[in-house]
């Protein structure tokens, strides 16, 4: 199965995220942002059975593993709290203020970590 | 000045004109402090006790159970509060010699020692101020005497149990006199305790857990784990709901109590007051409160372990930054409820975790302050590096490492310690570093974060009702239904869906399966009807419940893989496209005549293709390899297999659509958009491509035209959830906060004036 070593619901948004990061809307972002996140997503759990992606807003680009470097903010949620941050269901000021997502490094990167960056899955 | 000379001289430092008088450096340096200092405590001398006098030395999580005294004391624990307290206090006055030694050896590490003088006389100063100020109102309940002992040391040893993962045995407990309330509460919270702490347990092992412990409390477990409870523990149950909903994430639990508690209308600046609900509240529920307190300290150490460890460290984080924003001069924000929560908070640290105390006086410290910023306005980044990659962050490593290992029954990669010790120190620290460096945070940034707080406040306190009802898989019906006591609501609804008036089809076919609950094609149109109006989650409870009736319709199948796979959820996708090929009269014998355990994505693909090539002519199978396709994210063959299937079936508007979404995710915008428009030429009333174009317009970066698509779709369903997200979303992204009024209050009329189609 195509990119899907990972059983993580975020894998399919970020693959979709790999893609728009390609279309016109995906190079105004890495203008306007210019940051690198990294993301730590645990299936249950923080902390737990992590699988790690770096969207680079940057370069563009979204890629498994940590980044090599320093990332400007590195989060920490679990598979559905990172879904409903990036559709909007939970605003991420407010999934920190509850403890559903850890952040490291700047926080002035981290808030403009929103989720009109993500693409937005379509229905069938 | 070296890093360390600013972070241990820093304790007694209050930045001026801020509500949180702390230093955040301060507090930095007294959680390392404290925190060593404590598992010093902890390791070698095991009678000793931080707790002030009235406390018992054999108050540790390993404390025997039957050498505890205490039946005297039968029946009498909430009638003896009074005397006892002021005992207590009377105790605490005249054992100040004691206690002051105990404090300087408990709190200062030798180290250290040329801090101790400028440190320890704050911070025991900060203390009896607290004592003297909130004076005989203030009931411990803490110190209740020994029944609450009995009881919180046996908890802690369930507890204890569950983080090692072994079966809790009975202990034989001597007779702890409990009322009939407090064994409810003892049953209700042990239920629901035992649910956070063993997550990831059986339902079996957890009865059986929660069953050994009631047993050896003399407590009959009737009324245990399973139907809502009632009366004061109903708001209990709602966290619980709540953090199930959000995954077993470890929503805070006590601490949500904790924080409504808090927000309770009231004199905010009156420490009298609130010691008085404290009282209140936690007097009634002795040992609860004492054993929350009990939990507070083992997290302090590193100790907690399951879905309590992630409420404190919830409390950590919100309290570390709260040190951050208490900095911003914004008059607004200064005023906002956000920045009474964190007053309430380290007031409430004082109480809750002795361990927490801050010392708040500043007077000696507003030269260093000055010295400290001038350091920082020379060089601020590359102090910040300093103190962030510099001797402290690795001796802190170190101190983490090292106490992983002191403590045998945590292992060293024991998630919690790791949680614990970055979230104390290196993300707090980064966090800091970056702020000042960047003379803090932009007005409007401040304003969000104070929003965010003051909604989260408020969600508190309305006990945010809307999640906990909509737990997965179970059918919500709607509250009011004009077509309950229809005579024929199936073909109301029927018709009604045939008209495209699909929300009215909805009520219409809830009444239906409310009269005939077997009813399979009721559910399964009501299935249908809630994917065409963009709302999958009852799309699948619906289809589950046509599939128990009729667990071999293709249609309901189908369906069911099709709304799993939007919400992301391979693993049960698959399993109905396979129970469907299964199921078909002409291809169920492709599949293998025993049922696989796992299925393999491979080995499903390569069947259906088998059937595609069997008969090229069937546009289902075309369209079950679609949607497999689009599992696979392989969206070029999906697409190909949709066009397929659409041209031996070009009238079916739901295909149009599945086209459209495919190529929208595969980033074909202007593709899908024309994909749509067919599939509305076909079905005008058909929400989900509606909520799709606005989703197409908005991933294109054209917001403001995805709001007019968004706005038409929550016309026709104003239940559509994400459909409202992603309109909030939109209009952020244009800057029209002038309707985000609108939109947060659902105001359709507002929003179809502003934007028309």
């Amino acid at each position: 199965m195509d990119g899907s070593s990972s059983s993580l619901k975020s894998a399919a948004l970020l693959e979709q995220m790999k893609l728009h990061l390609a279309s016109d809307a995906g190079k105004d972002l890495t203008k306007k942002i210019g940051l690198v996140y990294q993301l730590n997503i645990a299936p249950k759990k923080i902390g737990m059975d992590e699988e790690i992606y770096v969207v680079d807003l940057k370069e563009g680009k979204v890629t498994k593993g940590p980044y090599k470097g320093k990332p400007d903010t590195t989060f920490s949620f679990t598979d559905n709290d990172f879904l409903s941050i990036a559709t909007g269901k939970m605003n991420p000021q407010m999934a920190f203020i509850r403890g559903a997502m850890k952040i490291k490094g700047s926080i002035s990167a981290a808030q403009k970590f929103t989720p009109d960056i993500f693409p937005k899955p379509s229905k069938l | 000045m070296a890093a360390r000379d600013l972070v241990t001289g820093g304790a007694a430092c209050a930045v001026p004109g801020t509500a949180s008088s702390s230093n955040p450096f301060g507090a930095l340096a007294n959680t390392i402090l404290g925190s060593s200092s404590k598992a010093q405590e902890l390791k070698g001398l095991p009678g000793t006790s931080v707790n002030v006098p009235g406390s018992s030395s054999d108050f540790g999580p390993e404390a025997p159970l039957t050498t505890i005294p205490g039946s005297e004391y039968e029946g009498q624990q909430h009638q003896q509060l009074d005397a006892r307290n002021s005992e207590f206090l009377h105790g605490f006055r005249t054992a100040d010699h004691g206690f002051e030694d105990a404090w300087d050896e408990i709190h200062r590490p030798p180290v250290l020692s040329h801090a101790q003088g400028r440190e320890g006389q704050p911070h025991f100063a900060e203390f009896e101020q607290i004592y003297d100020h909130s004076g005989s109102s203030v009931l411990q309940p803490t110190w209740d005497g020994p029944p609450q002992r009995v009881l919180s040391s046996f908890l802690h040893s369930f507890v204890d149990s569950g983080r090692a993962g072994v079966p809790f045995r009975p202990a034989a407990l001597p007779v702890l006199g409990l009322s009939e309330v407090d064994k409810q509460c003892i049953r209700d919270r042990s239920c629901i305790m035992a649910r956070h702490i063993f997550a990831d347990k059986s339902e079996e092992f957890i009865s059986a857990q929660v069953n050994a412990l009631l047993h050896s409390l003399d407590i009959d477990s009737d009324h245990r784990i399973r139907g809502p409870m009632n009366g004061p523990f109903r708001e209990l149950e709602e966290y619980w709901n709540e953090s199930q909903g959000a995954m077993k994430s470890g929503m805070p639990n006590s601490a949500d109590r904790w924080v409504t508690e808090f927000n309770q209308p009231r004199e905010i600046a009156d420490p009298e007051a609130w010691a008085h609900s404290f009282e209140q509240l936690h007097g009634a529920n002795g040992w609860a409160s004492e054993f929350e307190q009990e939990q507070s300290q083992m997290a302090s150490i590193g100790q907690l372990s399951g879905g309590n460890m992630s409420n404190v460290a919830a409390m950590e984080q919100s309290r570390m930054l709260a040190h951050t924003l208490a900095q911003n001069t914004n008059p607004k924000f200064q005023n906002s409820k956000f920045l009474q929560f964190v007053s309430k908070m380290s007031r409430g640290e004082l109480i809750v975790d002795e361990n927490q105390i801050k010392p708040a006086t500043g007077s000696i410290s507003a030269d260093w302050a000055d010295e400290y910023q001038a350091q920082y306005n020379v060089s601020p980044n590359s102090w910040a590096d300093q103190f962030v990659r510099g001797e402290l962050s690795q001796g802190t490593d170190k101190w983490a490492d090292e106490f992983a290992k002191e403590h045998p029954q945590h292992k060293a990669d024991d998630p919690w310690v790791n949680e614990f010790s970055k979230l104390h120190v290196q993300d707090w620290a980064e966090e800091f570093g970056q702020q000042v460096s960047e003379g803090l945070f932009g007005e409007s940034s401040a304003d969000n974060w104070a929003d965010a707080y003051d909604k989260y406040l408020d969600e508190q306190l309305l006990g945010s009702k809307q999640q906990s009802s909509a737990s997965r898989g179970v059918y919500v019906f709607s509250d009011m239904n004009p077509y309950v006591g229809h005579p024929n609501p199936l073909k109301e609804g029927q018709e009604l869906f045939r008209k495209g008036l699909l929300s009215e089809a909805v009520l219409a076919l809830e009444a239906e399966v409310l009269k005939n609950p077997d009813n399979a094609e009721g559910w399964r149109l009501l299935g249908i009807t809630h994917a065409e109006n963009d709302d999958d989650q009852q799309a699948i409870a619906s289809m589950m419940r046509a599939q128990e009736v009729d667990p071999t319709n293709l249609e309901v199948l189908l369906a069911l893989g099709v709304s799993h796979t939007n919400e992301l959820e391979q693993p049960e996708a698959l399993k109905y496209l396979y129970k469907w090929l299964q199921n078909h009269p002409k291809y169920g014998g492709l599949t293998p005549p025993e049922q696989a355990d796992s299925l393999y994505y491979g080995d499903v693909a390569r069947l259906f293709n088998e059937a595609a090539q069997m008969s090229p002519d069937d546009a289902d199978v075309h369209i079950v390899l679609g949607v497999l396709y689009n599992l696979s994210r392989e969206y070029d063959k999906a697409i190909k297999s949709f066009q397929t299937a659409l041209k031996l079936k070009p009238r079916d508007y739901s295909l149009w659509n599945k086209l459209g979404a495919t190529q929208a995710n595969s980033i074909q915008s202007a593709d899908a958009i024309l994909a749509y428009q067919q599939a509305l030429d076909l079905k005008p009333n058909y929400v989900r491509a509606w909520a799709n174009m606005g989703i197409s317009y908005a991933n294109q970066g054209l917001y403001e035209e995805s709001l007019r698509y968004y706005v038409r779709a929550l016309s026709m369903n104003p239940k559509a959830d994400n459909v409202w997200q992603y309109l909030r979303i939109s209009l952020s992204c244009v800057s029209r906060n002038d309707m985000f009024e609108a939109c947060d209050s659902r105001n359709l009329d507002v929003l179809q004036k502003e934007f028309p189609l």
